[in-house]
């Protein structure tokens, strides 16, 4: 069997690679993804100043939203260090006032063998 | 830029379809995403219809945009093997022309076999018969590597088609002796 001449390789790349026909589907779904697609409200075709004055509103909806949640924890934190602090005072305080009442007692304790 | 030119879509589906769902086919190798793939090209053609200028800008910006839109379905997908390409022979029902040659039916296959960017400088050369200078504005690639990539894969190609036909020749002798 002779092989084909490879001179006219390229030629029968070019008879080989014709285009395929579409399936005949295509265009009929093509046409309705098309149809759907307008009908669909876009709120993305709104004028760009339009949609440029709405995301700004958004994002500074966002920051503040952030900001506030970031502000409020830390006063709330705040708070319960001012309260943790207090309640470390009051004890301290209680502490000393008990420590003073025991030196008292031991000076007098002290006092009365001496005698 | 004003220009006088009214694109009509459905006119524009008729006669770009096969060209862009073979483009898509050849390079994916898949039936079912290269509809897809005319689809939403068509459709993104759809959205900027407003800024086609000519019935050819229409055609160059549809290759550009099936190639485009093919090689990102290939970066997702590697689909490239033999055997999706026999299986779309099988479903596909039309061919563009009888295989009378014992190479013409597998040229598609080794096609496939062929790396994504010599496949692509192949298939807008012989299918859509464009020169170097053409597929390389279409890929956006330089003109020189558009050249490198045509000369490489025709080479590869060419070798494929031999070893195949050796095979070929060999079934056929060895079919004969049995």
């Amino acid at each position: 069997m002779e092989f084909e001449p490879m001179d006219d390789f390229e030629e029968q790349l070019k008879r080989s690679f014709q285009r395929w026909p579409a399936p005949p589907s295509l265009k009929h779904r093509l046409m309705e993804n098309r149809r759907r697609r307008k009908e669909r409200p876009r709120w993305f075709a709104l004028p760009r100043e339009v949609l440029v004055a709405v995301s700004l509103c958004v994002f500074a909806g966002v920051f503040a939203a952030l900001y506030g949640g970031i502000a409020s924890y830390h006063a709330e934190q705040q708070r319960k260090g001012e309260a943790a602090c207090r309640q470390v005072m009051t004890a301290l305080r209680i502490t000393n006032h008990a420590l003073n009442h025991m030196n008292k007692q031991l000076a007098a304790h002290g006092r009365g063998s001496q005698e | 830029m004003a220009h006088d030119w009214q694109p009509d879509f459905e006119q524009l589906v008729d006669e770009h379809q096969s060209m862009v769902f073979s483009l898509a086919l050849r390079m994916t190798g898949d039936r079912g995403l290269a509809e897809e793939i005319a689809q939403d090209v068509f459709l993104e053609l759809d959205r900027h219809l407003g800024k086609i200028e000519s019935a050819a800008h229409a055609c160059f910006w549809l290759r550009r945009v099936a190639m485009s839109r093919s090689a990102d379905a290939l970066r997702r997908r590697k689909v490239r093997q033999m055997d999706q390409w026999v299986e779309i022979k099988e479903h596909h029902g039309l061919q563009p022309e009888p295989r009378t040659s014992p190479l013409g039916g597998r040229l598609e296959g080794l096609l496939a076999t062929l790396p994504d960017p010599q496949r692509a400088a192949l298939v807008l050369r012989y299918q859509e018969d464009m020169t170097p200078e053409e597929i390389a504005a279409s890929l956006d690639a330089p003109v020189a590597t558009v050249k490198s990539h045509l000369q490489r894969g025709l080479k590869l190609l060419r070798a494929k088609a031999v070893i195949h036909l050796k095979e070929y020749v060999r079934e056929k002798e060895y079919a004969r002796g049995v």
